[in-house]
């Protein structure tokens, strides 16, 4: 009856347990349901004519070879869906997507036609018959020629448009100016700053590359009148709304369900001309019909990440103190604007480029420009555009380092926020909650023993005989995650709140619905610890349940670690209704007055008497048979979480690299990885996350770029040419953490799993530049596969 | 996807047997495996095809030639020629070829092309683009020198293979044999095993 305290605690597997994932039962089996597991009766397949040039005009479709094609049944084009007014569509960023070519195709691999057959081998067969007659048009692939006043058009239907949805454009191809921060004071200090150091850097295009391709099965029921779609989607309610704006199908009708996932890293936040040409041809069909991208269309058209060309600036004084950041970066979104950003904030949380430092004086610019590319521009594995202004920081204080001669610990330490200053308000306007950056290096500075590193590095510069250069990168990077509160963070107007709804069954097992969706995060089992945690009720018995739009209450869904500061917090805040409920119902069986209760894990007992107790399965019981005269029966609630602030997370990186002076070839020696992500729900799932975060981060910076030759010809968009790591290439990572709880967060916690992917793509450029920099080197841009880096090895002269 | 060649091939015929096959753009065509002229548009401009198998597919380019320079004084063709297959896929080459005299009677084909390449060729076969080409110009220089060879007659070093020494162009002998279509397999097999000679001949 009186089991020990310590006993009870573990049976609740809550916080802080390293318990096994819930998910994995089903995933390690090869059980999971993913959306090309769906089939339905009497379901159709599409399949997708692409542009294989980057830029033409479409002189004419012919369908009538693919109509012949045993089991096709409808080949449709932009003249079909015309007259639905779907040849076009909005994109999250205010700009308009062709769903399908309308007239004139953008970019390689763009949507021409679709096809619906039988099978798919019969949609796949109508797709090579479809006869399509292009007059080609001149390429813009390199965003500063798409600036110049003769470059060729990109986007005809926006001729004559100075006014874009983000401001006033200068320029055919130029889509918007976005800045942050005090232009006047920041040129002013570097007008009197004794020191200042200026670089160039492209962060270069790369893809998410989930595992599992985006698709659908979307299935119309013309007899209700219901749409019923499976989707791989972050975000299923916000496709909920756009399906319903664009259909004109009630809200009520549209039924959205992502199943399970299989990773998303910002790729499947947007929606994409797929989705909506199966939605429209089961809407016309009256079928079922399914769309499942293969890996060269995911690669090629689906959302890109990043694509940044950033110049940085630091004033600083000649000791070191860094006085003012200025940055300035031409933005590539592809032909149309999709990015996946909060509605005012073109360019994301770019404005994060102030970083760890205390910097009294900063100012940004991104002016987005069209090429002939794909769209996109999403957060691959990182809060909106939090990646590309980390890297920028962390790259520029190296170089300002290298310019003084100081070390790289020592110049940061000069520079951070101390812990006393939280919370802090960056030059920015950003109001970080809480931080130990000094703390953090540190402990890291310490486990590698970064002063032996440097005597080796000194030992081995020295010696011309060395067959290996050696290079060591340090990154101390903040993140801001958890978008957003809703008086400036909203998608398509809607506020970036989250929500959860606890039921407590009658007898003390418990569901939670969510209105985010996992594609690999564990939610089912972190959730679950928080509601145990909170309740007192085992995480065995609670099951989470994400993704059907039918069930769950209206959330905006997983990216940018969103989920912990914001769907978390709601949980927290759900769980906190029905903990008071629930005391109320303890003093009433107990027959004292709430005031005379304390909790204790899983039980209200009377202040000082253990013997006199109601756990949370009694009261459970109670709540469904003898409510208190005047309590409602029941015990379940819904909360709403309107964030009051973003989350900051951070952390202290450090690698060492040894590369070989004849080949290029790059041995990653040792990566060190501290992470404080304030309070630690599940350390097992924080461990796997930073491990995949690392591991996609040492994917993009040694091998990933979706590359494109001038014709607008992508290369290298199958697996054979795009770098996804295995364990064979990956290498071995050390971790550790710190803990600084969020202030304002219910629980203390901030967000984890994107820190991994922000941090370490600057640490492995920092430790490959620092293998060169006793040579004058500053920066040389990613990927650093074996060839780019004997490039330059051959351009210092040390390879022949 | 852009590539510039430049390349000489020899030809085991004379300048004049060779600048009867190159400037004519039907015996010209046919040199390529899989390619013919499909109709004379007018004396500059020619509209043809190419036929490529890949396995049991076969992918066809349908395009024009336009010739620019047909000089038969510096014996000089300049064309420029341009193609898309039905979904789009498409690929021009400009192209200069010079006669010029070689040793013994025979002369050598210099050319300078520049080929680009647009959609599924251009994605995939980025990497392979410049020795595919190398290949195929391989075998159009073999079938070239044979039907010059052919309207010159028997080279002299072999006079008793095939008869009269004033052969004339329709009397020629063995018409050398050219694939209808250009089998790509094939031609991947022969990639392969140039790729691992290549392999061995470098660490040798």
């Amino acid at each position: 009856m009186n089991a020990p305290m310590s006993d009870r605690e573990k049976a609740l597997m809550g916080m802080g347990e390293s318990r096994l994932r819930k998910e994995d039962a089903r995933f390690i089996q090869g059980k999971g349901n993913y959306v090309d597991d769906i089939k339905l009766p009497e379901m159709l397949h599409m399949d997708i004519v692409r542009s294989p040039v980057a830029h033409a005009r479409i002189l004419r479709i012919n369908k009538e070879e693919a109509l012949k094609v045993p089991g096709v049944i409808a080949v449709l084009t932009a003249e079909d869906l015309k007259p639905l007014k779907l040849h076009w569509m909005p994109t999250l960023a205010g700009d308009v997507a062709a769903v399908l070519a309308d007239g004139k195709v953008h970019f390689q691999m763009q949507e021409v036609a679709v096809v619906i057959a039988t099978d798919r081998y019969a949609a796949a067969d109508g797709v090579e018959a479809v006869e399509v007659e292009y007059e080609e048009l001149p390429v813009v692939i390199d965003p500063f020629e798409a600036l110049k006043p003769d470059a060729p058009v990109i986007r005809e239907d926006l001729v004559g448009k100075t006014e874009g949805a983000h401001g006033k454009r200068y320029h055919h191809n130029h889509i918007f100016t976005w800045d942050a921060g005090d232009k006047e004071a920041t040129d002013a200090a570097f007008a009197s700053a004794p020191i200042t150091v200026k670089q160039d850097m492209h962060y270069p295009r790369v893809h998410p590359c989930p595992l599992e391709t985006c698709g659908c099965v979307a299935s119309f029921d013309p007899i209700r009148g219901e749409l019923t779609t499976y989707i791989t989607s972050q975000a299923p309610h916000v496709v909920r709304t756009v399906v319903s704006m664009l259909s004109g199908i009630p809200e009520s009708k549209v039924r959205i369900i992502s199943p399970d996932i299989g990773g998303g890293f910002g790729n499947k936040v947007g929606i994409y001309p797929g989705y909506v040409c199966a939605i429209v041809a089961s809407i016309v069909l009256g079928k079922p019909v399914k769309w499942i991208e293969d890996r060269i269309e995911n690669l090629s058209s689906t959302a890109f990440a990043r694509d940044y060309h950033m110049t940085g600036e630091l004033a600083a004084t000649a000791d070191g103190k860094i006085l003012a950041l200025r940055t300035n970066v031409i933005a590539d979104h592809g032909a149309f604007d999709a990015c996946a950003d909060p509605t005012k904030f073109p360019a994301g949380m770019f404005h994060i480029v102030s970083g760890s430092y205390d910097i009294p004086s900063a100012y940004c610019r991104v002016d987005g420009v069209y090429t002939n590319k794909a769209p996109g521009g999403v957060s691959y594995r990182c809060s909106f555009r939090v990646t590309e202004a980390v890297y920028l920081v962390e790259r520029m204080v190296d170089v300002l380092a290298q310019k003084l001669g100081m070390d790289k610990a020592e110049i940061r330490s000069k520079n951070f926020i101390k812990r006393e200053q939280f919370p802090y308000t960056s030059a920015f306007g950003f109001e970080y909650d809480s931080g130990d950056y000094q703390t953090a290096m540190d402990k890291v500075l310490n486990a590698v023993d970064y002063k032996g590193l440097r005597a080796e590095q000194a030992i081995k510069r020295a010696d011309p005989d060395c067959p290996t250069l050696m290079g060591i990168g340090l990154v101390t990077f903040t993140e801001v995650v958890g978008a957003g509160p809703s008086k400036i963070c909203d998608i398509l107007g809607v506020g970036m709140f989250d929500s959860c709804e606890i039921r407590v069954h009658p007898t003390g097992s418990a569901i939670a619905r969510m209105g985010t969706i996992s594609q690999g995060q564990g939610h089912q089992t972190t959730y679950a610890q928080i509601i145990a945690t909170e309740l007192g009720i085992s995480s065995e018995v609670i099951q989470v349940e994400e993704g059907d739009t039918h069930t769950a209450p209206y959330g905006l869904g997983t990216y940018g670690s969103r989920s912990t500061p914001v769907a978390g917090a709601a949980i927290a805040m759900a769980a906190r209704k029905i903990h008071a409920k629930a005391k109320k119902i303890a003093a009433h069986l107990l027959e004292v007055s709430e005031a005379d209760l304390e909790w204790e894990i899983d039980r209200f007992k009377l202040r000082g008497n253990d013997d006199k107790f109601k756990t949370m399965k009694d009261i459970a019981w109670a709540a469904y048979n003898q409510p208190p005269e005047g309590l409602e029966p029941g015990l379940e609630a819904v909360h709403y979480y309107d964030p009051p602030n973003f989350t900051f997370p951070f952390g202290a990186y450090l690698c060492v690299v040894d590369i070989d002076k004849g080949t290029g070839e790059t041995k990653i020696r040792r990566f060190y990885a501290l992470d404080d992500c304030g309070t630690r729900i599940n350390p097992m799932i924080i461990e796997g996350q930073i491990h995949g975060g690392l591991t996609e981060g040492f994917a993009v910076a040694m091998g990933q770029l979706l590359s494109f030759d001038k014709q607008g010809n992508i290369q290298g968009n199958t697996l054979m040419d795009y770098f996804l790591p295995t364990a064979v290439e990956t290498p071995k990572w050390e971790t550790d953490y710190t803990v600084t709880p969020s202030p304002h967060h219910p629980l203390g916690a901030k967000g984890v799993a994107e820190s991994p992917h922000v941090g370490s793509i600057p640490t492995f450029t920092s430790a490959m530049v620092d293998a060169f920099a006793h040579l004058g080197v500053t920066h040389f841009n990613m990927p650093h596969t074996s060839y780019r880096v004997w490039q330059q090895l051959k351009a210092v002269g040390l390879a022949s | 996807m852009e590539v510039v060649l430049d390349k000489k091939y020899p030809v085991a015929a004379g300048l004049e047997s060779s600048w009867a096959v190159l400037s004519n753009m039907h015996e010209l065509a046919t040199c390529m495996p899989g390619a013919q002229i499909t109709e004379d548009v007018d004396a500059t401009h020619y509209k043809g095809s190419v036929r490529v198998k890949v396995g049991p597919a076969v992918a066809a380019f349908a395009g024009t030639i336009e010739i620019l320079t047909l000089d038969p004084v510096t014996r000089t063709l300049k064309m420029l020629g341009k193609g898309a297959d039905k979904s789009g896929s498409s690929a021009s080459m400009a192209l200069t070829a010079v006669l010029v005299p070689a040793e013994n009677g025979h002369s050598t084909l210099e050319g300078h092309a520049e080929v680009i390449v647009n959609g599924k060729f251009a994605q995939f076969g980025g990497r392979m683009m410049t020795s595919v080409s190398d290949m195929i110009l391989l075998q159009f220089a073999e079938v070239f020198s044979q039907k010059a060879q052919a309207l010159q007659g028997p080279a002299p070093v072999a006079p008793a293979a095939a008869g009269a020494e004033d052969a004339a162009p329709v009397a020629a002998p063995a018409a050398p044999v050219v694939a209808k279509e250009f089998n790509a397999l094939a031609f991947v097999w022969v990639m392969i095993k140039k790729f691992f000679a290549d392999l061995f001949g470098r660490k040798a």
